[in-house]
């Protein structure tokens, strides 16, 4: 299988404080990537330097082999990031705001299968036509999933998707993800809530102060630890540490 | 601590930041700046002016009276008025100067080559004529300098000492000539007004219009001109600055950051977006203030038509005004683009505004009040270096056909712009516009923060 994602020890400094001491690791094409790790771990640092949005301070990362330092242009075509806490503006419709992304993507014919593809996945039924600051948390949620599958990325980086989401619309997106997964767009997502992780990934990555402090399939690191959970790994690995 | 002290407390915390303390001490030291600079220029306009007298030998003038046979001319009576407000007789010559000859286009080129803003001309049969009892003609003759608004004060100052001339001559002839009964001629012996002010404009000679009348056209025609810029640019500055605030507090920015779209695009579309709504602001300001002053004028025009003075802009004219309108737009828009990099959301968006502001009333103020002509070297070098100041000119600067001052404006803002954009692309491919000043390792240099 092709590899979708490499970091080759990665480095990131803000100012003086180095926040990512390093970080070396290869996602395979069409596998759900997690990476986890408390508060301030460094999730959101690392996931924006593969989104070509903050200068790597040393080391590489390389996306279906387009380097992000060098060939910033190619991986932009090929991946899509959705920031953490993100909104969409706030005067444009939800269909307005697919219709705009679309555009960068395609034109004519192909750019309204694309926003008809968005709308499907949005599944906001008619407030699709609302203006998006009318929108509640899960709706604005879908609505930036569906604007983030919409053009067929080959790498799709979620940063905190499911966070403060309820039940249903979790489980939804959930849904959506592993299906895309399946059709072979490679997903990195970070995430707070072990039990997702658990269920979702196919291989997750622990961060702890800017390091890597372990990598492996969920099941190989519940066997490792002797944990039932994968709260309880996460929790023995980052004491361990 | 009571509840509401609570509240006003962390309000103020919030509303006196740094930014906007330093830019209300700025407007401060601006206005404190500006009144100096307006009362220097009441003062240098309100002083006894520098007149050149030609033909002073035309008005002298023999009188009788009790204590015998005295003389008196216009420079006579001019130095003695001058020495009594106050000026050293060994400096009056620096003042009056007197110019013995006839003809007053020898007038025109000796005001030409010296410099002399005003003068009097005094009509070869000017004591031919008191003597026999009709009125004496002196011309005054104005050159027409374009200043800001009090630069023109002078010529009025001149007009009145020529009104205290013919009032101190008649108080003469009044005391001697006891026979004459035309008190018309007694009382206003001398004839200098109406024609007889001729005001040279752009090295043409115009009767009847002293340099206060067109000064105060031109203004009327072009005043509007620096308040509308200042007015589209602080607009169309905080537009810009307030939607880069609003990208980064609702991360549409960083999701606009990872589509498939050159950096010089995203710059590119938002500065052209802002400009054409700067533009149809400005046009819409235009035709508003145009209907307005022509629904003044109807009823308090002046009669004067500054076509007949040569002070009209052609097509081509208006043409390098809305250019440099244009380009001055695109200034504001590249200078808020860097600063709107900055901003971390939409509420520190609003201060970055006030750099922006002050750069629009600075010239401002100055083009109105003294105007680029009638302003030093350091207050031109500091009006040509802000961009807004170069199409806030423009209009006046092409009626004195002062065509090169407007190209090398626009030329500058080119420069300028093309500048604000590269810096503005650069900040684009850096990290500021995800993490803001905080970490940035000159900024920690230069604060010396750790
Ligand atoms: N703009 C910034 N300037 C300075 N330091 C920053 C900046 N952004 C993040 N950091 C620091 O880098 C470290 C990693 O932050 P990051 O946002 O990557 O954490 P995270 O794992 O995403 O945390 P969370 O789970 O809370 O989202 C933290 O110590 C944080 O303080
Ligand atoms: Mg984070």
């Amino acid at each position: 299988m092709v590899d979708a994602l490499v970091l080759n020890d990665v480095r990131k400094s803000y100012g003086n404080r180095e926040a990512v001491h390093g970080i070396s690791l290869t996602v395979k094409e069409g596998e759900i990537f997690g990476l986890i790790g408390h508060n301030g771990a460094g999730k959101t640092t690392t996931l924006r330097m593969i989104s070509t949005l903050l200068n790597i301070t040393s080391g590489t990362i390389s996306v279906y082999g387009y380097d992000v330092a060098t060939e910033p242009g190619k991986v932009r075509e090929i991946i899509s990031y959705l920031p953490e806490d993100a909104g969409a503006y706030k005067d444009l419709t939800g269909r307005a705001y697919l219709e705009f992304i679309a555009g960068f993507f395609a034109s004519g014919k192909e750019r309204d299968a694309m926003v008809e593809k968005g709308m499907r996945l949005a599944d906001l039924g008619d407030r699709i036509d609302s203006k998006v600051d009318t929108y509640s948390k899960g709706m604005m949620r879908r609505l930036l999933i569906a604007r983030a599958i919409m053009p067929s990325p080959k790498l799709a980086i979620m940063d905190e998707v499911t966070s403060g989401l309820d039940v249903i619309n979790a489980f939804e997106i959930r849904e959506i993800i592993r299906e895309i997964a399946r059709s072979g767009v490679t997903v990195v997502m970070s995430s707070h809530n072990m039990f997702e992780v658990d269920m979702l990934c196919d291989r997750v990555g622990v961060i702890d102060g800017g390091n890597l402090i372990l990598l492996g399939t969920p099941g190989e690191l519940k066997e490792r630890y002797g944990a039932d959970t994968l709260e309880e790994v996460f929790v023995k690995a980052v004491k361990n540490a | 601590m009571s509840h509401i002290t609570n509240i006003i407390s962390k309000e103020l915390k919030e509303l006196l930041t740094p930014g906007s303390v330093i830019s209300v001490v700025l407007m401060v030291v601006l206005f404190a700046g500006l009144g100096g600079m307006i009362d220097s220029e009441i003062e240098k306009a309100q002083a006894f002016p520098e007149l050149c007298v030609v033909n002073e030998d035309a008005s002298i003038i023999e009188f009788t009276d009790a204590d015998g046979t005295y003389t008196w001319s216009i420079s006579s009576f001019l130095e003695d008025l001058y020495t009594s407000s106050g000026i050293p007789e060994d400096e009056l010559s620096d003042y009056i100067r007197l110019v013995d000859s006839d003809s007053i286009d020898e007038a025109y080129a000796i005001m030409d080559e010296e410099g002399i803003g005003s003068a009097l001309f005094v009509d070869p049969d000017f004591s031919k004529d008191i003597v026999s009892g009709t009125r004496g003609v002196v011309e005054q003759i104005y050159v027409y300098e374009p200043t800001g608004m009090f630069g023109t004060v002078s010529s009025s100052v001149v007009s009145s000492v020529m009104s205290m001339i013919n009032e101190d001559l008649s108080k003469r002839l009044l005391g001697t000539q006891i026979d004459m009964t035309d008190y018309g001629f007694l009382t206003e012996p001398i004839d200098y007004n109406g024609d007889n002010v001729k005001t040279i404009v752009n090295g043409k000679v115009v009767s009847g219009i002293t340099p206060q009348e067109i000064a105060g056209e031109v203004s009327s025609q072009t005043m509007m001109i620096p308040i509308i810029i200042m007015i589209i640019i602080m607009m169309v500055g905080s537009l810009v600055i307030s939607s880069m605030g609003s990208e980064k507090e609702n991360k549409t920015l960083e999701t606009l950051l990872t589509l498939p779209i050159k950096r010089t695009s995203i710059v590119a579309g938002k500065i052209i977006a802002a400009a054409i709504v700067g533009l149809v602001y400005g046009l819409a300001y235009m035709v508003g203030m145009s209907i307005y002053m022509n629904s003044l004028t109807g009823t308090m025009s002046s009669g004067l038509n500054l076509e007949d003075l040569g002070l009209t802009l052609s097509v081509g004219d208006y043409a390098l005004v809305m250019l440099s309108m244009f380009l001055s737009i695109i200034c504001a828009l590249g200078i808020c683009m860097i600063l709107g990099a900055f901003a971390k959301n939409y509420k520190s968006a609003q201060t970055m505004t006030m750099p922006l502001s002050i750069m629009a009333m600075i010239p401002m103020f100055i083009v109105m009040f003294s105007g680029w002509y009638g302003s030093g070297a350091l207050i031109q070098a500091v009006t040509f270096a802000i961009p807004f100041s170069h199409p806030m000119m423009a209009m006046q600067a092409l009626m004195y056909d002062d065509v090169t001052l407007v190209l090398s404006g626009i030329a500058y803002m080119v420069v300028f712009a093309v500048a604000t954009i590269l810096i503005t692309v650069k900040l684009y491919n850096s990290d500021i516009l995800i993490t803001g000043l905080g970490q940035n390792k000159t900024v920690q240099k230069l604060t010396g923060r750790k």
